[in-house]
């Protein structure tokens, strides 16, 4: 008796969990586990998001979220494979989307962000920022900038490849005030840091989260954002400062092949939206100095529209 | 002293033990199978870790990288093709060994240099990580591409018997490494159109493809063909052959010395790595010594210059990689990925906030050494018998079916598959017609760091290549990489000058 009851008490708090808010996706019946393409390697920046979804994740459908690193060709090798993946939700690719976009553009490759996929939602946003070594002569963006005008063209900057978020940035910061300054691309987040640090160059474009632990070897003067960041919230924005800047970050993206069917986005959407306001996964990004940062597919695919005019002619300048 | 420390609280936990003592046997295997490399072992190994304890974790990556690095020797020197990359430089000497029926000695002289420069690369980690960490920093473009171009000159001078084919070989592996986008401006280059091609070509399937491939298809074009007998039979005569003693260590010695800091310094500047260690200790080896014509059919010193070079890189890489973030290998660039999926940030303040876990990775580093050493010594040769008993129609066909595997398993991509194939014809025909499979190996390898590094260098300066005389390190290098080619010109001049004396 008692075993049957408990069974029924578990019916009908499993009901009672379906009815309160998951209902959006728990018609969609599907069989095979949701493949997570990640188009990088196994341990950078996008991939925590992919592994913080896919433990935060587990239970919500009778299938687990697998993440699969499909690295290569700065993020394209992944994403071809996606837009070629079966339409019927259980592939899915998490990527950079401002690294995507810009690549797409720069490139001119056949598989884009908005034309080969759906968006199903955005879970979080990588900005960039202007740091310099810690012991750099600017004390402030003000300092730097008369630096650059005082020799034109001689200033070196680092970010982290040309065409990628940070280099357009950058450049679409100098652009807008009209200085000129030479942009030396390193490999990648980790590398770009080190030659700030070592002070190869006179400053860079980095990551904000990039920061945490460094705080004796950099000094971030201003963000590329229109908000302070969350966990950094004494470096002022560029408009704080006093500068213009043009509004490019990367959102992380969640695409799903084109001819995936609007039920399924539907319920794809929901799912997440209950993954990032859960604190498994709020905390798994904490730990990165990440906050997520949860949209709905129609917002990110609008400000995703919004970023490629921004960029567009800085990406001309640059092919 | 921290250390101390961190070793006893790791040699009295038993579960800590367990994983480095596996990690040792899994890295000795995987580099002993041709083929399949220790970073290929460690990316497909990394799923596994994400569910285990932080230093387990780390520990077990740790060490696969360290034996993996020895392992490749066993491979290298009874089959000549490497395991590893890193081991490639050893197969120059170590083959010609096992032909004679010394591969069993060969093998202890791998194992006892790897020994020796593995501690003395994380003996030197230990003690100066912080030196070393300021010192990498302090490198940027110009003075890498300077290192660059000496490892490409010291390179130039080991290469085999006809210089102008191994120069040749040498050539074409740049210029397959121009394949895929221009690191700077990301134009396509050579990519005919063609999507796949814009990666570029992998190092792994076409290493897996010259060396292994292209071994497996000579062995089938020899197949009919008696077979030279590479094992002599478990006699008295072949074990007294095999036995090495002190009075044949000791003209190694002095080479073991000088590659363990030759591969410690390499070690600590990011993204050069152990093979290009092994290569420059080798030739800097052959350069200083004493018997250089025996150097290339069989000497000892020549297993052991490269072998206790390719493992002391292991230590100083981790430097710039805890403490900048900077991984200095493929497998420092895992190891990063397991900190961040462990939730532990690399960088300066890792010493203040996880200095237990760091110095206990480091204290299985150096129980790692010993585990792998002691199996090493007392069992590579008979895992070297157990393969060789093996008859070549089932190994080689295994081996066929492993590299295939090992190709599409390092990105889980099929036109991986397709490069190795090629690259296995490619192999083939190159040793068929002398030309030198390594040459192009390694200069494919270094090509690619070797042009970013110098076109930074011009983004940075304002004057042109002067930026490399200016910058005093960058200088040193050059020089070197010049004296370096003055004395094998010099050496070359001397030997056919005693080669026109002997023929008149």
């Amino acid at each position: 008796m008692n075993r049957r009851h408990f069974i029924q008490l578990a019916t009908l708090t499993s009901a009672g969990f379906a009815l309160s808010g998951t209902c959006a996706f728990a018609d969609w019946k599907v069989r095979r586990p949701v493949n997570i393409i990640l188009p990088y390697k196994a341990g950078g920046g996008t991939d925590s998001y992919a592994r913080a979804v896919a433990s935060a994740g587990d239970g919500l459908f009778p299938v687990p979220f697998v993440v699969v690193n499909k690295p290569g060709s700065s993020g394209m090798v992944g994403a071809t494979e996606a837009a070629r993946g079966r339409p019927d939700g259980t592939t899915v690719l998490l990527t950079s989307a401002g690294s995507f976009l810009l690549t797409s553009m720069l490139r001119d490759t056949d598989v884009t962000p908005l034309e080969s996929f759906r968006i199903v939602a955005q879970i979080g946003k990588l900005t960039t920022s202007l740091m310099v070594p810690y012991d750099s002569p600017y004390q402030s963006l003000d300092d730097l900038v008369a630096d650059i005008k005082a020799r034109p063209g001689q200033v070196r900057w680092a970010h982290t490849g040309n065409g990628g978020f940070h280099n357009v940035a950058g450049q679409g910061f100098l652009d807008s005030n009209d200085l000129d300054a030479v942009g030396v691309p390193f490999k990648g987040g980790s590398a770009t840091r080190a030659a700030v640090i070592g002070e190869q160059v006179s400053f860079g474009m980095i990551g904000i989260q990039q920061a945490a632990g460094f705080e004796e070897q950099l000094r971030p003067l201003a963000l590329n954002s229109d908000t302070r960041d969350t966990f950094m919230t004494d470096v002022p924005t560029f408009a704080e400062a006093g500068y213009d800047a043009v509004d490019v970050s990367s959102p992380i993206i969640v695409f799903a092949p084109k001819d995936t069917p609007d039920d399924v986005v539907a319920a794809l959407e929901a799912a997440l939206k209950e993954i990032t306001s859960s604190q498994a996964f709020i905390d798994a990004m904490a730990e990165r100095g990440n906050a997520p940062v949860y949209l709905p597919g129609a917002e990110a695919e609008a400000n995703l529209r919004a970023m490629k005019e921004n960029a567009g002619p800085i990406i001309s300048a640059l092919k | 002293m921290e250390i101390f420390a961190a070793l006893a609280s790791v040699l009295i936990d038993p579960i800590i033990l367990m994983w480095v003592l596996a990690a040792a046997v899994v890295g000795m295997v995987v580099g002993a199978i041709p083929g399949l490399t220790a970073s290929a072992a460690i990316a497909m190994l990394l799923p596994v870790t994400f569910y285990m304890q932080p230093l387990a974790a780390l520990a077990f990556l740790y060490v696969i990288g360290k034996s993996g690095r020895y392992g490749g020797s066993i491979a290298a020197i009874l089959f000549n093709t490497p395991g590893t990359a890193a081991s490639a430089a050893t197969q120059i000497d170590g083959y010609p060994l096992s032909r004679r029926g010394m591969s069993t000695k060969a093998m202890k002289v791998a194992t006892l240099s790897s020994i020796i420069g593995d501690y003395v690369g994380e003996i030197l980690l230990i003690a100066g990580v912080g030196i070393i960490a300021a010192i990498a920093l302090k490198l940027g473009p110009p003075e890498l591409f300077a290192v660059y171009f000496a490892a490409f000159v010291v390179i130039g001078s080991v290469i085999g018997k006809s210089i102008t084919r191994g120069l040749a070989s040498a050539a074409l592996g740049v210029l397959i490494k121009m394949v895929g986008l221009d690191p700077i401006s990301f134009e396509e280059r050579f990519t005919f159109g063609s999507f796949d091609l814009t990666n570029g070509i992998s190092l792994v399937p076409l290493m897996i493809g010259i060396f292994v491939l292209g071994e497996v298809f000579s062995q089938l074009e020899a197949r009919g063909k008696p077979i030279a007998p590479v094992d002599a039979p478990d006699s008295e005569d072949t074990r007294a052959m095999n036995r090495l003693t002190w009075a044949e260590y000791k003209p190694c010695v002095p080479h073991v010395i000088r590659s363990s800091f030759i591969g410690s310094f390499i070690g600590m500047l990011p993204g050069l790595g152990s093979a290009i260690a092994a290569f420059v200790a080798y030739g800097e080896g052959k350069r200083r010594a004493r018997n250089p014509q025996e150097w290339g059919k069989g000497a000892l010193e020549g297993i052991a210059a490269p072998e206790a070079a390719n493992n002391a890189v292991s230590g100083p890489s981790m430097a710039p990689l805890l403490t900048l973030g900077i991984p200095g290998s493929t497998i420092g660039a895992i190891l990063v990925g397991v900190f961040l999926i462990h939730g532990i940030q690399v960088g300066p303040t890792l010493f203040l906030t996880q200095k237990e876990l760091v110095y206990q990775l480091f204290a299985c580093g150096l129980v790692g050494i010993a585990a792998y050493g002691l199996i090493g010594y007392f069992g590579a040769s008979f895992v070297g018998r157990f393969i060789l008993k093996i008859p070549t129609d089932v190994l080689y066909p295994v081996i066929f079916l492993t590299s295939f595997i090992a190709a599409y398993s390092a990105r889980g991509n099929l036109f991986d598959v397709i490069v190795m194939v090629v690259a296995g014809f490619g192999g083939w025909l190159m040793k068929r017609y002398d030309f030198n499979p390594a040459a192009f190996v390694i200069s494919f390898v270094l090509a690619g760091g070797a042009e970013e590094t110098f076109r930074q260098s011009l983004l940075l300066s304002d004057h042109g290549v002067l930026i490399f005389v200016t910058r005093p390190v960058a200088l040193a290098f050059l020089i070197l990489g010049v004296v370096a080619v003055a004395a094998r010109a010099r050496t070359l001049g001397k030997q056919a000058k005693q080669a026109s004396l002997n023929d008149a």
